[in-house]
């Protein structure tokens, strides 16, 4: 051993034979560190697990639940009475005002945001700024040292480069934008036909969160989440956005695209991050469009950014139907290329529903086309049905597409209503873009 | 009272129109068969207002079988019952005008079913149509018509009780009320509505049975007692149940008993009561028995049931209950079968049972203090404490040693034989220890014996031939210790200690007292009585004699709210003088007269008034206590209120309720799982703002609601109080570190705590209770639990409670009790002690080893079919160990057991039907 042991290991052994003299102060010494620092402690920890009340069963609506709930009910007011009484008799708030007054003064200002690099000991780390080089510097007594890790963003004293705070917000703000703010105007309202989808994903994605108690009664586990396939334009980000529109639940959405990164590991983080958030903000729908982007079988590839790719799929995977159980998170997938995706992807217990978009029927074509011309001033002579028995193969879209076309063919000729013949020739250059320059019915 | 109809007619007519003008809107979106059903159901109700009743009752028969047809999702409202809603007014108006025939209770039941959808709230229009209709089956309809109807009923059931003790006296006035309003309804519905309000539930009971029952063969059990519950006559349940579904319902009416206030919990577990001894569901019966704790019940049970490997079962609960009970001659008929199944009772053959799990488990070879501490994993420094041969390291390795070798008969300390004198022989030992410690010393020795009455008395026999009178206390107490919870017919306990008792020596007599104490714990012996009240009348006895008095009082009465008992307490009380009720140890003469009231709840009000006259300085300690000791274990919140708002004040120095208040809300809110978790936050609450004096006793408080369960949250919460900068309220987390983790040696909690005494080796006083808390973790090997709570957590036994509320209160003057000379105190656990075992046995009570599975117990209550009761399970074979939150289940058809919890002792049975595979 000899010289080995560093400073740190020794002094407070040295400390304590000296307190041998004067038995008062031993009172005094520092608690024992933390034995361990680091993120794996902290998850279960914290105000959230500590605020978290109990769980009530049975699921399904009661009496019991009902008196469960109150008992549950009355604890907290008598806790609210009691702090209400506490804060009444000896407020605390200016204890602590003062206390935080102490801290700022310590802390200094202006502050400067840096990065922990290592934990050195209790006391002291290397950090280094978003400019310089790297310093070896104290930390303050006061900083949280179960909370610091290496890598965390950390509040520094602007002269001496102290650790005075670290930043708490450990969300990616990649998936903070992820979270839907403000709803999408589309309802189910404006989706024309889809009956039966939009009881599918319903019972898939809605129900299972507001109504849990259902699926209790018959003892099934509700589905985990749905894919939405079908051809462009059959309205499959249309009926997300309508979901997200009706639903209280947190709504996250991402686009395949998105998960791919830069940097190696990147990828799988932001998966990991995204369903982390969504679990603490849980009940939670998070939808995935374009899934293909990162969801293609998996095959020998030969580029780093393949395989990159393919790792982000699998950290997707053990999301969906990992170890850890996702509680309240259902998850919606939308791809229009359902057969190139990878089969561990689509197997029940990851994505237990499969939910096909086909092209409209004649009947929901109908509706479509009156959705869309619900607001259009229209001409006597306009006859939808023609449109509408037509044996084009038209998508969602390319209906939106022909009524919007129409419009604009009234409005170069400054007419007040839009009449048949806009629709003709509407449709004609809708469907001679869809078929890639063959005009309609060249070879008929 | 029936809801006005006029009223409710005008009400919804505006509303119809608002809704006609968006359907006229939405016309064009329908498709191609909903419209055509529209203009069906629209046919439908022209016709039904057609005169020919003929027509009439072709359309109301179509609409009925639309209706009933008609499916959907679990959330829109069925397509024709849609369509319907535009038509409600006008076919109620039509109904109103219709002559009374059979058409028009058909067109009544289809406005039943339409009210669903269509009536506002609280006019329970569905009810009302319903009883106007024709009384047809009632699940023909669906299940989301039922479950309206019996919310309705619920609603106006409330609410014609409601008239009935408001308006009793205007009557009359109410009925001419009536005449005005229904002037253009018909007689026949005037006649019902007279009748209503003379035999105001009449009508609506029998509907409730028609819903109860339907309920009942759906799997709804849940639904139909809510609705009994709701009507107030849960005994139509009793019907209703058959061999499919009693379980289930039962289950719901115990777990919903908890919860319940006032007389109706009593009341719900009657009746489940009432169904298990209609199943022949025997030990459950019983269950529910000792819960009511009506021996009357309990004797029933004994006499309906004649199968005697069950009456054995029934003995094996009531003896891990822990109350001494007696069978007669009604309940065993046979002299020989009454002596065996006593001595199950008396729990002659727990020590037999639990060296026989030592056995299996392989834990017999004894365990030394060192072997505890392992002290060779802390680095360097600890060690040098270790071997400075001091009288309080002595008394702690004592204590460790009796824990944890507690029950096995052998140690390496006390129990070494005496040829070995070389190493130490156990009286070496016993003079390693100072004064006093000489007392613990001596009694651990019966520790070690514990629940082996004869070779413990023969043992123990040798100190009282020494002349120490700590000695000689010591061994009175170790009498105490080795019978406690065995009964035995020839009473040693009584005849060795009796003469002791009014011995001049206080140890000695405080030895002897507490000795009776614990061996007598719940058995009320009126000898026993009769020699300690005659202690506390004794005016020259001094103060700790007659706190221990009372406490051994308190012990052997527990929970019987003895009169007697209670005067000489108060008395004893009263006669104090201003000094003496300074004294640490005055506290434990109101724990004695609150034991003596434990989960008693009124019954305590008298004696609690009482104690108000009592001096200033104990009145408000006594009046915390009682109540905190007669609402123990019922969960009952506004108690939890009451004693919040005690701890919410700030007081001057020297008044000492609030430790007791804290204790208090432990000990109340310990009685169901939700209850405990919140009081965890509450408790973290008082923390934050409490003084000193209640910062001391919340770390006891969190050790008593988590016993034996070491929760990671409230473990981590304990750690950080074991660093606190006041010394006492770090022992007390310390202590609790020890008993949340009693008996599971938990590593993590081990682990804590060997730091904590590296951390603290040289403050010998919280060293002390560092190394009494390892004991405690690896209390009897990990063989035993401190929890008082058994059966699941359905049942608690008093007696044990009371022990460790005893070693509590106690807690609470730390330095004046257990640091000073009463730490034999700690012994006091002894009463909760009980091996957290499955031990299975075949019908000659001969130990025989099934597979059986083990794992995390899932509430299943209110679920349908046949859930999983277990999580994450291992099989093992028995006997096996049981953790807080365990379950076990059989994992062979081979046998069937006699009890349907399996826990302690469980007799199994041959299964006829097995059959070996292959």
């Amino acid at each position: 051993m000899g010289q080995a042991p560093s400073g740190g290991l020794n002094r407070p052994g040295g400390d304590r034979k000296h307190d041998d003299a004067n038995k008062k102060e031993k009172k005094y010494e520092p608690a024992a560190p933390p034995s361990r620092v680091g993120r794996k402690q902290r998850k279960q920890k914290g105000p959230e697990a500590a605020a978290r009340l109990p769980t009530v069963t049975p699921l399904s609506k009661c009496k019991l639940r009902l008196l469960k709930l109150d008992r549950i009910k009355d604890y907290l007011l008598m806790e609210e009475e009691f702090v209400a009484n506490q804060e009444r008799l000896k407020p605390q708030e200016e204890k602590n005002e003062e206390d935080r007054s102490k801290v700022d003064d310590l802390r200094g200002s202006p502050m400067s945001v840096g990065n922990l690099e290592e934990l050195i000991d209790e006391n002291h780390a290397i950090v280094s700024s978003s400019v310089g080089p790297e310093y070896y510097v104290g930390i303050l007594s006061f900083v949280d040292k179960d909370q610091l890790e290496p890598g965390c963003a950390i509040l520094m004293h602007n002269k001496v480069l102290s650790v005075v705070g670290l930043l708490q917000d450990e969300v990616d703000p990649m998936v903070s934008v992820m979270k839907v703010e403000k709803a999408p105007l589309e309802s189910y309202a404006d989706i024309g036909g889809l009956d039966a989808q939009i009881q599918e994903i319903k019972e898939a994605v809605e129900l299972p969160l507001t109504h849990p108690e259902l699926y209790e009664d018959i003892g099934i586990k509700p589905p985990k989440g749905v894919i939405l396939y079908g051809e462009p334009g059959t309205g499959k980000t249309l009926l997300a956005k309508a979901v997200a529109n009706s639903t209280s639940a947190t709504f996250l959405r991402v686009v395949g695209s998105e998960l791919i990164q830069k940097y190696l590991g990147d990828g799988p983080k932001l998966v990991r991050e995204l369903f982390r958030v969504a679990d603490d903000l849980s009940p939670s729908i998070v939808f995935i469009d374009e899934i293909d982007a990162v969801g293609t079988k998996r095959y020998d590839a030969h580029s780093g950014g393949e395989r990159e790719i393919q790792r982000t799929m699998l950290e997707l995977l053990n999301q969906l139907d990992g170890f850890d159980s996702r509680g309240d998170v259902k998850v919606i997938l939308a791809t229009n290329r359902m057969e190139s995706l990878d089969p561990a992807l689509l197997r029940p217990g990851r994505i237990d529903r499969k939910i096909e978009f086909p092209l409209p029927d004649i009947k929901t074509r109908r509706r479509i086309f009156q959705i869309h011309t619900s607001r259009m001033t229209l001409a006597d002579d306009v006859n939808l049905e023609e449109f509408v028995m037509t044996k084009d193969e038209f998508s969602g879209a390319d209906i939106k597409a022909i009524c919007t076309e129409a419009g604009l063919l009234a409005l170069r000729e400054r007419r007040m209503k839009v009449t048949h013949a806009d629709f003709k020739k509407a449709k004609e250059k809708v469907m001679f873009k869809k078929k890639e320059g063959v005009p309609e019915g060249l070879y008929m | 009272m029936a809801p006005d109809p006029n009223a409710s007619g005008s009400g919804t007519t505006p509303s119809k129109e608002h809704k006609k003008k968006k359907d006229d809107k939405k016309e064009e979106d329908l498709s191609d068969e909903d419209l055509a059903l529209k203009q069906q159901l629209e046919l439908y109700v022209e016709r039904v207002q057609d005169p020919d009743p003929g027509l009439q009752k072709a359309a109301l028969e179509s609409m009925r079988q639309e209706i009933r047809t008609s499916t959907s999702s679990m959330t829109s409202v069925p397509k024709p019952l849609k369509f319907l809603r535009p038509h409600y007014g006008t076919l109620k108006a039509y109904y109103e005008t219709m002559k009374g025939s059979d058409l028009k209770k058909y067109l009544a039941d289809i406005l039943s079913v339409l009210a669903l959808t269509m009536s506002a709230e609280g006019e329970r229009e569905s009810l009302k149509y319903r009883l106007l209709g024709s009384e047809g089956d009632i699940g023909s309809w669906g299940h989301e018509y039922v479950r309206n109807l019996a919310g309705e009923i619920a609603q106006e059931y409330a609410k014609r009780q409601d008239h009935c003790e408001h308006y009793d006296c205007e009557k009359i006035e109410q009925k001419e009320n009536i005449q005005q309003t229904s002037d253009i309804q018909s007689s026949r519905e005037l006649g019902i509505q007279e009748q209503t309000e003379e035999a105001p539930i009449d009508d609506l009971m029998e509907l409730v049975q028609q819903i109860v029952a339907f309920h009942m063969k759906h799997n709804a059990e849940p639904e139909a007692v809510d609705l009994l519950m709701e009507v107030e006559d849960l005994d139509l349940l009793i019907e209703h149940v058959d061999k499919t579904n009693f379980k289930r319902t039962c289950l719901y009416l115990t777990s919903s008993a908890r919860y319940l206030p006032g007389p109706d919990d009593m009341l719900v577990l009657d009746i489940a009561y009432m169904i298990y001894l209609k199943f022949e569901e025997y030990p459950n019966a019983l269950q529910i028995a000792l819960y009511l704790d009506n021996l009357q019940y309990v004797k029933q049970v004994f006499t309906s049931c004649d199968n005697l490997p069950r009456k054995k079962q029934f003995c094996y609960i009531l003896a891990r209950h822990g109350i001494i009970f007696d069978l007669d001659d009604d309940m065993v008929a046979d002299d020989d079968d009454r002596e065996a199944l006593q001595d199950i009772i008396n729990n002659t053959k727990l020590s037999e049972g639990y060296l026989t799990l030592a056995r299996d488990i392989e834990v017999m070879e004894p365990k030394s203090p060192e072997d505890i501490y392992k002290a060779h994993l802390l680095d360097g420094r600890a060690s040098a404490g270790a071997s400075v041969d001091s009288a309080r390291q002595n008394l702690a390795a004592t204590f460790v040693n009796a824990f944890v070798n507690a029950g096995f008969g052998q140690d390496k300390l006390m129990t070494v034989p005496s040829d070995n004198t070389s190493t130490g022989s156990s009286a070496n030992w016993l003079f390693k220890n100072k004064e006093h410690g000489k007392t613990s010393a001596a009694a651990s020795l019966s520790m070690i014996l514990l629940w082996d009455v004869d070779a413990g008395l023969a043992q123990i026999d040798k100190y009282f031939h020494l002349s120490d009178s700590h000695v000689i206390a010591g061994a009175l107490l170790g009498v105490g210790i080795v019978n406690c919870g065995i009964t035995n017919d020839c009473d040693p306990a009584l005849a060795l200690l009796g003469d002791y008792v009014d011995k001049e020596d206080p140890s000695i007599r405080i030895g002897a007292i507490m000795g009776l104490g614990i061996a007598y714990a719940g058995a009320q012996t009126d000898l026993v009585r009769s020699k300690l009240t005659r202690v506390l009348n004794d005016a020259k006895a001094p103060l700790d004699v007659i706190a221990f008095t009372a406490i051994s009082l308190g012990l052997v009465y527990v929970g019987s709210c003895n009169e007697e008992v209670a005067q000489a307490i108060i008395f004893a009380l009263m006669d104090r003088s201003e000094s003496e009720l300074a004294d640490p140890l005055t506290r434990l003469l109101p724990l004695g007269l609150g034991l003596l009231y434990l989960g008693k709840q009124e019954s305590v009000e008298a004696t609690a008034e009482v104690s108000k006259t009592f001096n200033e300085k104990i009145k408000k300690y006594c009046d915390m206590t009682l109540l905190s000791c007669a609402y123990a274990g019922t969960g009952n919140v506004l108690k939890v209120q009451n004693l919040l708002g005690h701890c919410s004040q700030h007081l001057d120095k020297g008044e000492t309720h609030q430790g007791p208040a804290v204790l208090g809300i432990a000990m109340v809110a310990m009685a169901e799982e939700l209850g405990l978790e919140m009081a965890i936050r509450s408790l973290e609450h008082l923390l934050q703002y409490g003084e000193q004096n209640i910062r001391r006793a919340v770390p006891l408080a969190l050790g008593l609601l988590c016993i034996s369960n070491p929760k990671v949250n409230v473990m981590d919460t304990l750690s950080r109080l074991s660093h606190d900068t006041d010394s006492e309220v770090a022992m007390a987390a310390v202590i609790s570190l020890g008993l949340i983790g009693a008996g599971t040696n938990n590593a993590r909690i081990a682990g804590m705590l060997r730091n904590l005494s590296s951390y603290y080796y040289k403050d010998a006083s919280l060293l002390f209770c560092v190394r009494i808390a390892q004991g405690l973790v690896h209390l009897g090997k990990g063989l035993l639990t401190l929890n008082p709570y058994h059966s699941e957590r359905f049942l608690l036994s008093p007696t044990a409670l009371a022990g460790i509320v005893t070693m509590l209160h106690a807690c609470l003057d730390m330095k004046a009790i257990i640091l000073g000379k009463y730490h034999y105190v700690l012994y006091f656990l002894v009463l909760a002690m009980q091996p957290r075992m499955l031990m299975t046995v075949d019908e000659n009570l001969k130990p025989l080893s099934v597979p059986v599975r083990v794992g995390q117990a899932v509430d299943v209550v209110g679920q349908a079919g046949r859930p999983k009761t277990i999580t994450g399970f291992q099989t093992h074979s028995t006997p096996v160990l049981l953790a807080a939150g365990d379950r076990a289940e059989l994992a062979t058809e081979k046998y069937i057991p006699l009890s349907p919890i399996l826990e302690g002792f469980v007799i199994l049975k041959e299964n006829p039907d097995y059959r070996e595979e292959n």
